[in-house]
């Protein structure tokens, strides 16, 4: 349903007219926005102990908050904005399970290029899920995660945007019980942002 | 016991409700000079045939130091100002036509400067923090914006005699991070604005001798001279930021 949701959404914003003569959006301290990122967990087993390829569909709706004006004055012009977005992940292998936490994040955007501003960003929070303790690395079912990543916005209006972008992202409990080796993975994502 | 727990629990959520409620949409702004600290406003009294025409002859902005392209809003927004004052008879924006206003004018010209610091640096490491705590340092974690503004108003008589004002105001926001919003910073921006260009329209009042008709005979030729050259490099804050073309009447 979710992905009916965000194709029309995608559809909906793609028909939307752009004209060359179209502004640079204006983003300044105070701006909100909200959006929904859709993605595919890709599991990365980094040690010889690491034996579950988890993975399956992510969604992430989010809210922003920009709280600086453009600062710099060449190529890594930019703007820090802060967070939270909430994860849903649906475990398709090895069993369907599911894990949903909420993430306070952080973003740095690049503002030189305009209407396609890329990002840096960084995200963790509490995580919980149902897959820990039906496999090796796992033992508890309540854990972090910690994302880091980089993407691009593409404004298609002052306040509609596309983004794709790249995540790594971590799930362990912190040491909190064990076995605790943590879980690897990459996800590749879509999504638009709304800025009001 | 479970009873205790429950009341304990409502009396919590309670406690946190309305102080995040509260506390996360705090937000105030400090200006200096503090428009209540100002003096009785400076008044004067003008015929009504004493007052002359004022023409706008040149405008810059600069931010931070770097030139801006003028902003109309700020240009009718100084109009404005002058015109409350009710010193000038008619005036007349940028590019305006001068054709019928008779000998007797005043040109005006006009630099603004404005001084933004949204204290990147530590809004970032705040953020940061705010953010590790799950958000819940936000309401006790405050956030700055900084705003100044100088306007320069450099005023030429008729005969070619020139008065320059200047003044400065400045102001900062205060906020936590749910109160930001947009109009925030608009509601700084306006309220130094504000507080600059009345404290540089008080000075003018105080000179409105100055600009009276009768105050300086026409020149006894109205061929004027104006000497033409190339701005040098952009204002420093110390130096004088009047663009340097002056008018004075041929020998």
């Amino acid at each position: 349903m979710l992905v009916y949701i965000f194709l029309i959404t995608l559809m909906a914003a793609l028909a939307s007219p752009i004209y060359a003569a179209d502004p640079t959006p204006k983003i300044t301290v105070g701006t909100q926005e909200v959006g929904l990122s859709i993605g595919y967990l890709l599991p990365h087993r980094l040690t010889q102990d690491h034996t579950t390829k988890q993975q399956g569909p992510a969604f992430m709706p989010y809210w922003m908050m920009t709280l600086t004006d453009p600062i710099g004055g060449s190529w890594y012009r930019g703007q820090i904005s802060l967070g939270a977005e909430m994860v849903y992940i649906q475990f398709q292998e090895p069993i369907l399970t599911h894990g949903v936490g909420f993430a306070p994040k952080i973003k740095y955007t690049f503002v030189a290029l305009d209407r396609i501003r890329p990002y840096a960003e960084f995200a963790g929070g509490p995580f919980w899920t149902d897959l820990a303790g039906k496999i090796p690395e796992e033992s508890s079912q309540f854990n972090f995660v910690l994302m880091a990543g980089f993407g691009a916005s593409y404004f298609l209006t002052d306040q509609v945007a596309l983004n794709i972008g790249y995540r790594f992202q971590h799930i362990s409990n912190a040491g909190t019980q064990y076995p605790n080796i943590g879980l690897n993975a990459s996800l590749p994502y879509g999504g638009f942002s709304f800025y009001f | 016991m479970t009873r205790h727990l429950f009341h304990w629990t409502i009396l919590g959520l309670v406690v946190l409700t309305t102080s995040t409620t509260a506390g996360c949409t705090t937000r105030w702004i400090d200006i200096n000079p503090s428009p209540t600290s100002r003096q009785e406003p400076v008044t004067q009294s003008i015929l009504n045939d004493e007052r002359v025409p004022f023409v706008m002859d040149g405008f810059r902005m600069t931010q931070n130091g770097a030139s801006q392209n003028p902003s109309t809003e700020v240009e009718h927004r100084i109009l404005n100002t002058v015109q409350e004052t009710r010193l000038f008879s008619t005036l007349i924006p940028l590019g305006g036509n001068v054709a019928s206003l008779g000998d007797k004018v005043v040109t005006a010209r006009i630099t603004f400067d404005e001084t933004i610091d949204s204290h990147a640096g530590e809004t970032a490491w705040k953020g940061f923090v705010i953010g590790a705590s799950m958000f819940l340092l936000s309401p006790v974690i405050d956030l700055d914006y900084d705003y100044a503004a100088e306007a320069s108003l450099e005023l030429g008589r008729w005969d070619g005699q020139l008065k320059r004002y200047k003044a400065r105001s400045a102001g900062t926001a205060h906020y936590t991070v749910f109160a930001a919003s947009p109009t925030m910073i608009d509601e700084l921006k306006g309220q130094v604005t504000e507080a600059c260009l009345t404290d540089l329209m008080d000075q003018l009042i105080r000179d409105t001798n100055f600009y009276m008709a009768n105050s300086a005979p026409l020149p006894d030729s109205p061929i004027v001279s104006v000497t033409v050259k190339a701005r040098k490099s952009l204002p420093s804050p110390t130096s004088p930021s009047a663009v340097p073309v002056s008018t004075a009447p041929a020998p």
